[in-house]
């Protein structure tokens, strides 16, 4: 079976043949960096496209098919187009803070692009507190939504904001408390190891009752964490027209789309990782024909296959159902998942012992 | 029809006159609200359905329609008018019925009649600065005197409300503040993708509370009944399309009929039946539409798209027989402009249990989400008095359980020959509004489906002269759109061109009835519930 | 138990609404692909797409320059301009059409003028493809150049 294992042990041993051991580690971090913002912004794009036409599919729709074979280059077409916007000046509105909110966003999304493993050897960060991690970057976002709303001297945005981070901060609870579900489990923080634990069986089966209603409230937070409908009444457009990015424009307002791909693209390669295996094929136990076949298929098209999933599943809810009422929103988290998830965590416990 | 005149005899300055089903009740400006108070608690006339202010050349003149709703098809017409054309005053009503606030603002505005006690003597479709009444007969059109504004209008214009009071009695006009200093208003609109057209409401919030609501219209007003006074019958036909493009045909089907009604036209039955189809299918196509809309408005755009594909289907048979989508143009005076397309009978009956079979899953799809349901249950309440005294007709006043159906109360074209049910809801929530279109759908299917294979043969219109001239006298034609009681009335003084034309538009009263509706629920209620009352702004702004 | 059983009743109607949507992600597409299906979906043949005046081979037209449909047309976009011409055989002064222009920016589609027309000269095509640079483009001469009277 293929892994990147093998590219990126080359080039480790390339570099170190040819220049100092510093020198080395210097070069292949600024290689990391670069590789995590282009497959960041390629993901980005693909995921547009994606979602414009798995919508498109859902409303009897073609969906883009003007740019390229099958609009395949519509999002490539957006993008340029959207660099090529004038950055508007608000009247009014906090300069300094109206430009850094967009780079917040932006920052906490791709921070914990970085921690995500890909393949087992594409992994640029592996803390020992991954989830931790990964938690408590991700949540970074709200602060840039906030000022954004803050900062643009604009009602919709204000209320988008205030709506955003009532919603964000409660919707972490339960995401957090999920993913402690399998912390418990696995007995680990680390990312790399709980991928490792999957190697028999994946999460989702080997934690019995309770790791499939982590991974359901851990969908339904995450999903509401992304910002996206049925959960997007911060940028709910037929109230607050844009929300809290109402005033942005060109690649500012850009930085907020991607980021909200992005994010979309994050929960759900955490889901696949923490509940489905990451890039670990489908083990049956006692099965070895059916586990070597398995084994043929590279990780990383497990990952994505798995993301991919997941990131349907997102798309078929967003395109499905109405937008919630703050009060519904915050009825569902503190009256049924938080309540949820607590119970879930001690029967997780139990299992365990 | 007797019992009512009988007791409007106690009303010794009242001069009485029966004309059809309408009740002409003549009085001194001075006597006006003592009878408009008698005729609001003795004779129950709880409905007031309009206020046509007119300008009669010698003298300013206000008519009240009013209609007992338990005996509907009864009319009163209340008349009034006063010969000051310098500073025109008359009573207000508004503390009799909570339409008349707007009614008034709008005689206001294009006659320049200001009355007394009124608490808002704002002009309601023009901008505040605009100089002279345009709906007077010596009116100065000059483009001068009003140049094309560049500049916005100015808030404080727009908040600072004037009121005029009688004291000893002189006039006395008032300006108050419409808001506080350290209130939280958001604009929604003019330009707002969920106002439903040009409709802007300045809102005042306390966090996501709705606290106060105030509409202002007149972003897309085109002066169209006064634009009809120089135009001829059927050349006003083709602007009632452009009333409220939903319901357009059946506007037009309105026009008509007063018409013919005034020229004793005796129309074939099978420009009746054809009629009768299409304004159903136009009420199915507008209902389809206002579902998605709503859904939309609640974050469900699929469903939107889900109501614009079936309603394509419709587009497209009116497309194939008259020629137009949403401009239909089909009604004529005396019938129909075109007879039916050969293949229109089998597109009908194709489409009946299509669209049986997607109401199914639209109820599937949006009705039976627990997330949906959880938003429109218990909000938006309207009593059954309130949508009464607010004149909010249609489905919307339906919901609260009020029969206000005029294709009941009044059967015209081939209503009659259909046997159908008037649907009825009594919570008057957002839900039931909401549930109550998907039903009439179903009910309309069943009118066509009575209607669609008995199109009698024979001419598809009766002959008219080539120029038409109405009698001289007064015409109203009441007809249910899709969204409430559309009604017209005809001033003629003999002329191949009306004195005065009077739409009355459902929605305006549907928006005055978002402001009790709405105060008190959230940013999210206010963008739904106006969903669910389903107006659309160019029947406002006419 | 009310609370469990509402939350199970919640996610069946939601599960419910989740596979209307997914019917609709495998039925065929409504999308009319417009430029690529010219020529396969027309419109319905009385669609008023904008107004002509036919000719027949010998290049001449029914209009008689009477000025009905420009009477009637309630925002001015007809106009007939006649002139005067003696008539060969008779030798007589006839009013005879010179131009008639349409204005596609104003017209509402009423079919007034095509209703009104006592020698049916105009009517309507299925042309919907009007889309122009300037808006003085729009306005059309529906005779043609040289175009005569049908003679009876």
């Amino acid at each position: 079976m293929f892994d990147f294992g093998v590219v990126t042990n080359w080039i480790d041993l390339f570099l170190r043949s040819n220049m100092s051991e510093n020198m080395a580690l210097f070069v292949e971090f600024v290689l990391v960096g670069f590789a995590i913002l282009a497959v960041y912004a390629v993901l980005a794009l693909l995921l547009i496209y994606i979602e414009r036409k798995v919508c498109a599919f859902f409303q009897c729709r073609i969906g883009p098919n003007r740019v390229g074979p099958w609009g395949l280059i519509q999002s490539v077409a957006d993008m340029v187009k959207i660099l090529l916007k004038e950055l508007i000046k608000i009247d009014r509105a906090d300069p300094v803070l109206f430009r850094i909110a967009s780079f917040l966003v932006i920052i906490a999304s791709i921070c914990t692009f970085g921690a995500i493993p890909f393949d087992p050897a594409l992994h640029a960060v592996d803390f020992n507190i991954g989830i931790f991690y990964l938690l408590a970057v991700s949540s970074l976002g709200v602060v840039g939504i906030l000022l954004a709303g803050w900062s643009s001297n604009n009602k919709y945005t204000m209320i988008g904001a205030m709506r955003s981070g009532a919603q964000l901060i409660s919707y972490e609870l339960s995401c957090g408390l999920s993913l402690m579900t399998i912390v418990i489990l696995s007995g680990t923080m680390q990312l790399s190891e709980i991928v490792n634990q999957q190697s028999e069986m994946w999460f989702l089966f080997k934690g019995h009752i309770p790791a499939l209603i982590a991974f359901v409230i851990y969908l339904i937070a995450s999903h509401a964490e992304t910002n996206r409908g049925p959960f997007d009444l911060p940028e709910a457009e037929s109230e607050l027209t844009a929300g809290y990015h109402t005033e942005y424009s060109g690649i500012q307002f850009g930085f907020f789309y991607l980021a909200e791909y992005l994010n979309m693209f994050i929960v759900a390669a955490i889901a696949a990782t923490v509940f489905l295996g990451g890039w670990m094929p489908l083990h049956i136990p006692g099965w070895e024909g059916f586990n070597g076949i398995m084994d043929k298929i590279p990780p990383f098209i497990w990952f994505f296959g798995k993301t991919f999933f997941c990131v349907f599943l997102a798309l078929w809810i967003r395109w499905s159902f109405p937008r919630l009422r703050i009060d519904q929103l915050l009825h569902l988290e503190w009256k049924i998942l938080m309540p949820l998830a607590l119970i879930n965590i001690l029967l997780m416990a139990l299992c365990v012992i | 029809m007797g019992m009512m005149n009988e007791k409007l005899s106690a009303l010794a300055f009242a001069f009485v006159e029966e004309n059809g089903k309408t009740l002409n009740v003549t009085v001194p400006k001075e006597n006006l609200y003592e009878a408009a108070v008698f005729l609001r608690k003795e004779c129950n006339c709880d409905f007031l359905m309009d206020i046509v202010g007119i300008d009669y050349t010698e003298s300013l003149g206000t008519i009240y329609y009013l209609s007992n709703t338990q005996n509907p098809a009864q009319l009163v017409a209340l008349k009034t008018s006063t010969t000051d054309r310098e500073d025109p005053l008359l009573d207000s009503v508004h503390d009799l019925w909570d339409s008349a606030g707007l009614y008034e603002r709008e005689v206001h505005d294009f006659l320049g009649i200001r009355f007394i006690n009124h608490p808002d003597m704002r002009r309601l479709f023009l901008r505040q600065d605009w100089k002279g009444y345009p709906l007077r007969k010596d009116y100065d059109a000059n483009p001068a005197l009003n140049p094309v504004p560049l500049e916005n209008e100015l808030i404080e214009d727009m908040e600072a409300v004037p009121a005029v009071e009688l004291k000893m009695g002189q006039p006395v006009e008032t300006i108050h503040k419409l808001f506080e200093e350290d209130e939280y208003i958001v604009n929604f609109g003019p330009q707002h993708p969920a106002t439903h057209g040009v409709l802007h409401l300045r809102v005042s919030l306390e966090g996501e509370i709705v606290k106060k609501i105030d509409p202002n219209f007149g972003y897309i007003h085109r002066g169209i009944e006064k634009m009809s006074e120089t135009y001829t019958y059927p050349q006003i036909l083709h602007l009632t399309d452009r009333l409220d493009y939903l319901s357009g045909t059946i506007n037009r089907h309105a026009v008509c009929l007063c018409c013919e009604k005034a020229l004793k036209l005796e129309v074939p039955e099978r420009a009746h039946y054809i009629r009768t189809i299409f304004d159903e299918l136009t009420r199915i196509a507008s209902h389809l539409l206002g579902w998605g809309c709503m859904a939309m408005d609640m974050g469900s755009i699929t469903a939107f798209v889900y109501g614009m594909r079936d309603r394509e289907k419709i587009m497209d048979i009116f497309e194939e027989t008259s020629g137009g989508r949403l401009m239909a143009n089909y009604s004529v005076i005396g019938g129909v402009a075109w007879d039916i397309h050969p293949n229109f009978q089998r597109k009908v009956k194709e489409l009946i249990p299509y669209l049986r079979k997607m109401l199914k899953e639209h109820h599937l799809l949006f009705t039976g989400n627990p997330i949906a349901r959880g938003r429109m249950e218990g909000v938006g309440h309207l009593s059954k008095e309130q949508v009464i005294s607010l004149g909010a007709t249609g489905p919307s006043g339906r919901a609260s359980g009020w029969s206000n159906d005029i294709r009941k109360i009044e059967p015209y074209a081939a209503y009659r020959r259909a046997d159908f049910n008037e649907v009825l809801r009594q919570d008057g929530m957002t839900f039931d509004r909401y549930i109550i279109r998907l039903d009439e759908i179903l009910e309309s299917l069943n009118i066509i489906e009575q209607l669609i294979d008995n199109i009698p043969e024979g001419p598809y219109a009766a002959k008219t002269k080539a120029i038409i001239r109405l009698p001289e006298g007064e015409f109203f034609q009441r007809v249910e759109n899709a969204r409430g009681e559309f009604d017209v009335y005809i001033n003629s003084k003999g002329d191949k061109s009306p004195y005065r034309i009077k739409f009355r538009s459902p929605c305006l009263t549907l928006v005055n009835s978002l402001i009790p509706a709405t105060v008190g629920s959230k940013v999210a209620d206010l963008i739904m519930i106006g969903a669910s009352l389903d107006y659309v702004v160019p029947c406002i702004d006419r | 138990m009310n609370y469990i059983k509402n939350i199970i009743i919640g996610i069946y109607r939601l599960m419910q609404g989740m596979y209307i949507t997914m019917l609709n992600f495998i039925r065929p597409k409504v999308t009319e692909q417009y430029p690529e299906n010219r020529g396969k979906v027309f419109p319905h043949e009385r669609m008023r797409g904008q107004l002509i005046m036919p000719h027949n081979e010998n290049n001449q037209h029914k209009c008689t320059a009477c000025g009905i449909c420009m009477t009637n047309c309630p925002n001015g976009t007809i106009q007939v301009i006649s002139k005067k011409e003696t008539d060969e055989e008779t030798g007589k002064e006839k009013k005879v059409l010179d131009k008639y222009l349409y204005d596609l920016g104003s017209c509402t589609f009423c079919a007034l003028c095509t209703m009104t027309c006592p020698q049916d000269a105009i009517e309507w095509s299925t042309n919907f493809e009007h889309a122009m640079y300037t808006r003085s483009k729009l306005v059309e001469r529906l005779n043609k150049k040289g175009s005569s009277l049908i003679k009876k």
